[in-house]
């Protein structure tokens, strides 16, 4: 009603414009981590030409250079290589606006558009990193913007008094945090729905991870990264760690060098589209056996839409796709935390009827080179039994000739790399051995592929959750046997049976080369690793429960709920927690309380001629204060002094005109003397 | 059609709800709270931000979204405190001519310990006062409202509102003071009745009344309010003190502002006549009456009479306070 008649259309004033410019700065610094870095520079500018203006040394840039401006913005995020539609060139676009909008800012209602696109700019900031540190980040940014909102609703004679700045962030800070139960309220109890259309992707997500061409020296790589991949939390009894082979990718292709998917490099659509046409997943395929195994898994971004898990998972969200060599991916990449509830049956059997598409693929080997493996399968499985005593006899020759597992081993070059390896230099890892073993499975004739995943992980006792980082990466093979289906053999425990028991960094004790390069890890430390582990148990409830929250979590939760208050319904918990949250503003605001308007220095006088009364003294309606003091120091000779200076004291606050200026000094001594008259 | 007679209704309701009243304590009966124009805006922000969260199932962006929804639903509360225990007392109605505007003085408090700070009082294209009690207890303000007609002007519904103190609702009341100003009649001085007064001068009454009959008495100290027409300026050359020429008016040859004696068609007309002639008297400290139908002021000077005589003819025909209260 109101709004119509008063549109707020008074300028703006300085500190508000200073407030704006402020908070402006702190939504747009972080950005500067993912965007191109020359944003930063242009915003300075943009502040620093409006406070020139605010202080009128410069004048308001005129609308032709404001498009002259925009313009330029525009071009430079061309230039800088971005696709036009990406979401890094939306963001950008929306950064630049942001920033020349304080240009133009005059009136208090352009003040208050520009916090609403900081608001919004905080939130897609969140797109780009999701870590506790930008969370808290966000809240400052968050306590920040609020403030300067409401800077801008002061007079100017309000923010010059002293500490404006101080109480203006403590009241923004107070109406956030008062506000946060329902906030809280809100996040737990809204529904949550599935994307609504496809979103554009990042480019500036680096793909982390293993990936799905593998050449020998990227798991060497990855082994020197400590950084996190997924972690897992078990519903029941949690596996041996040997058993833990966190199956990603199956790579068949060989090319003599390096190992792909398949012989065309698709995209991970088109390998879908492939895999569905080809070789389609089908529940049927696996033969159930024994007791299935529960966990949660919560993926790091990595940019590919690959998932490691257990196998053969059966029960899983929609959100992934399964493809018919009992992989699971993503349906986009991941490029934010992934939560995923997953239940396999380790002891299930795959395939036991082979496709012709998978036997092919699975048989496949490069027209040319490594004579001498191909050799030495054929001799071998001849004067083995079977397929399976051939499989063990390759598996024993890696512990009875000398083989070592190194990080570091000699170059392979470019051609007959299997047979360098088996043969000659026998020193490698995990992909060596793999591959070389898959090698001698394919030239036997036996279907054999190469998976690459994890092994292992940490587990950390007080969060309850197996931690898998970028050094568990490791590469295995699956072998199908007649009768069996696909069976996991892993040759590089063989060699190093401590990698599957213990991990890399026992694997590795000899040679010291676990996470060399990184000179700092808290891991080498063992006094920090116990710090390492909290504070990552801490990022994982944090994932856990806030990054991971979706609407299977949420399913669980009011299922938790209405199971422990199953006469209740939800929705009368849900009013009532509203109700509890608007009765807690209502104290935190003190609007139960019945206000007094009395100011204090008379409450002091009414005790006062209260006390007197007790003694007999009674003050008339009419007598002034100096009169009735007079009159009580003669009843009352003893405290003549006492009264005397109290009246004198109220009288001076009463009518010495200084309406501004703090009395705490004189109702210090008010109620001293007070209390001398009992 | 349909919304001026919901206009009305609304105003009805309001008049009936929030009484005329001397002194008013905003309670929460009596204030209103919206969330303002502006937050709208925010309010298509949250909405963008939920299908930001959606498509990119993002739960930080669900917390800012939710977090916003918080802070509009708890400024609401803020705001509505801003205004809450507010009391407003009609301190004076000041006196005007018809035409100018009426200034009408309030004194505004707050109870003890919440501070106030950007509360506004308007009058609709009329007059606007932001109002903050940080430190002191109580402050006061003069709202003008600007005057049309002669007579008891009573000041119209004031809106006090905030938005404090994020802007994003907006909390109002109305509140109509108890209070009476009355607004003279505007001074303009009919041309015709120059001359006519000189020739009434000497009819009326039998007494020899000239032009000049202000005759030179002598020089007082200058007072605050004397006519700068009469300031003896030679004196303030030589003593750089200001004194005035006062003139004393002898006893019989009062001036009477007679209303029957007046030449002019229109009773607004002649009160506007009589209201300038009592201006300018005034200002020639001159000895005058006023006599007008059920009012007759004896010859006297002097601020008060002419507040007396001003009065009189701001009020004249109109009932009297007595019969308007009942």
């Amino acid at each position: 009603m109101i709004d119509k008649h008063y549109k707020i259309s008074q300028q703006i004033t300085y500190r508000g414009m200073i407030w704006l410019l402020a908070a402006q700065l702190v939504v747009m610094l972080p950005f500067a981590f993912f965007l191109p870095i020359w944003l930063i520079p242009v915003m300075l500018v943009a502040t620093y030409w409006r406070i020139r203006v605010i202080k009128g040394n410069a004048a308001q840039p005129k609308l032709l250079l404001n498009l002259f401006i925009l313009a330029l913005g525009v071009a430079g995020i061309w230039v800088s290589g971005m696709r036009l539609l990406s979401l890094d060139a939306m963001v950008s676009l929306l950064l630049l606006g942001f920033a020349f909008k304080s240009l133009e800012v005059i009136r208090q209602r352009d003040a208050l558009v520009v916090v609403f696109i900081g608001y919004f700019l905080v939130a897609v900031g969140f797109l780009f990193s999701q870590s506790i540190l930008a969370g808290a980040y966000g809240v400052v940014a968050l306590i920040i913007l609020t403030a300067a909102l409401i800077a801008n609703q002061q007079s100017s004679a309000q923010q010059l008094s002293q500490n404006a700045t101080r109480s203006n962030l403590g009241l923004s800070t107070m109406m956030l945090f008062q506000c946060l139960p329902l906030m809280i309220l809100v996040f737990v109890f809204m529904p949550r729905f599935s994307p609504l259309w496809v979103i554009p992707s990042f480019e500036s997500q680096a793909k982390t991870g293993v990936t799905d061409t593998i050449t020998p020296g990227d798991i060497a790589n990855l082994a020197k990264s400590d950084e996190l991949a997924f972690r897992v939390s078990f519903k029941g009894q949690r596996p041996a760690q040997h058993e833990l082979y966190w199956r990603g990718l199956v790579l068949n292709n060989f090319d003599g060098k390096s190992w792909q998917q398949l012989d065309n490099a698709y995209d991970s659509f088109e390998l879908g589209m492939y895999y569905d046409q080809h070789m389609p997943w089908s529940e049927t395929n696996i033969t159930q056996q024994g007791e299935p195994l529960e966990y949660d898994v919560i993926y790091e971004k990595t940019g590919q839409p690959w998932l490691f898990t257990l196998t053969p998972s059966l029960t899983l969200d929609k959100q992934v796709k399964q493809l018919g060599d009992y992989r699971i991916m993503a349906k986009n990449d991941v490029v934010t935390p992934f939560l995923l509830n997953a239940k396999t049956y380790p002891n299930a059997k795959r395939d036991l009827n082979l496709g012709e598409q998978t036997r092919r693929l699975a048989l496949a080997l490069p027209s040319r080179g490594d004579n001498k493996t191909r050799e030495a399968a054929k001799q071998w499985r001849a004067e083995s039994a079977s397929d399976e005593d051939y499989v063990n006899k390759v598996m024993t020759r890696f512990t009875e000739k000398e083989y070592y597992y190194t990080l570091k081993p000699p170059l392979l070059g470019n051609s007959n790399t299997i047979d360098k390896f088996l043969f000659e230099s026998q020193r490698g890892f995990c992909v060596h051995y793999a591959g070389s073993f898959v090698y001698l499975m394919r030239a036997a004739g036996i279907p054999a592929r190469m998976v690459v995943g994890y092994l292992g992980g940490e587990w950390n006792e007080a969060g309850q959750y197996l931690a898998v980082r970028q050094y568990d990466a490791h590469a295995w093979a699956e072998v199908w046997i007649k009768g069996q289906g696909w069976k996991r053999y892993d040759p590089t425990g063989m060699v190093s049976p401590s990698r599957v028991e213990s991990g890399l960094e026992e694997a590795l004790s000899h040679e010291g080369s676990f996470l060399e390069g990184q000179f700092f890890s808290a891991q080498k430390f063992e006094w920090l690793d116990g710090i390492r582990k909290k504070m990552d148990s801490i990022q994982y409830g944090w994932r856990r429960w806030v990054l991971g929250y979706d609407s299977e979590s949420q399913a669980n939760l009011l299922q938790t709920i209405l199971n422990k208050m199953s006469s209740i319904p939800l929705a009368a918990l849900v009013g009532a927690l509203f109700i509890g949250i608007f009765l807690f503003w209502f104290v935190m605001l003190g609007l139960l309380k019945r206000q007094r308007y009395e100011s204090y220095e008379h409450q002091l006088y009414r005790k006062f001629c209260k006390r007197l009364a007790k003694h007999g003294i009674i003050r008339e309606q009419q007598q002034t204060p100096s009169e009735f003091a007079v009159i009580a120091s003669s009843q009352w000779p003893e405290k003549s002094d006492t009264i005397r200076s109290f009246s004198l004291i109220y009288q001076q606050i009463c009518y010495v005109d200084n309406a501004d200026q703090a009395h705490d000094q004189s109702f210090k001594k008010m109620r001293q003397l007070l209390s001398e008259l009992r | 059609m349909w919304s001026g007679e919901w206009v009305f209704n609304f105003d009805q309701w309001v008049n009936k709800r929030l009484p005329k009243a001397a002194e008013v304590t905003l309670t929460q009966r009596k204030i209103f709270i919206l969330p303002s124009r502006v937050s709208l805006a925010l309010i298509v922000m949250i909405i963008l931000l939920f299908l930001l969260g959606i498509n990119f199932q993002n739960s930080l962006v669900y917390v800012v979204c939710f977090w916003l929804i918080g802070l509009l639903v708890i400024n609401i509360f803020y705001c509505y405190r801003n205004l809450a225990g507010l009391t407003v007392k009609a301190v004076a109605a000041e006196p005007c001519f018809a035409g100018e505007k009426m200034v009408l003085e309030l004194e505004v408090s707050r109870p003890l310990k919440q501070r106030k700070s950007a509360i506004f009082f308007g009058w609709r294209n009329e007059d606007l006062v932001e109002v903050n009690l940080l430190d002191q207890q109580s402050t006061r303000i003069k709202l003008s409202h600007s005057t049309k007609e002669r007579g008891r002007f009573s000041p119209p519904r004031i809106d006090v509102f905030t938005r404090y103190p994020t802007g994003l609702a907006t909390a109002w009341s109305y509140i109509t003071m108890d209070v009476e100003g009355i607004v003279y009649p505007e001074p303009i001085e009919q041309t015709n009745q120059a001359d006519n007064r000189n020739v009434e001068d000497e009819a009326e009454n039998g007494v020899e009344i000239l032009n000049g009959s202000n005759d030179f008495a002598g020089v007082r100290e200058y007072q605050a309010g004397d006519s700068p027409k009469h300031i003896h300026w030679g004196q303030y050359a030589k003593t750089g003190d200001l004194y005035t020429k006062s003139f004393v008016d002898y006893e019989g040859q009062e001036l009477w502002l007679d209303w029957d004696s007046l030449n002019i068609n229109g009773v607004e007309l002649r009160l506007s006549h009589l209201s300038s002639m009592v201006l300018s008297f005034h200002e020639q400290q001159r000895q005058f009456g006023l006599r007008i139908p059920g009012a007759v002021l004896q010859p006297g000077s002097g601020e008060t009479h002419k507040v007396l005589c001003l009065t009189a003819l701001a009020l004249y025909g109109l009932p009297s306070q007595e019969v308007s209260n009942d």
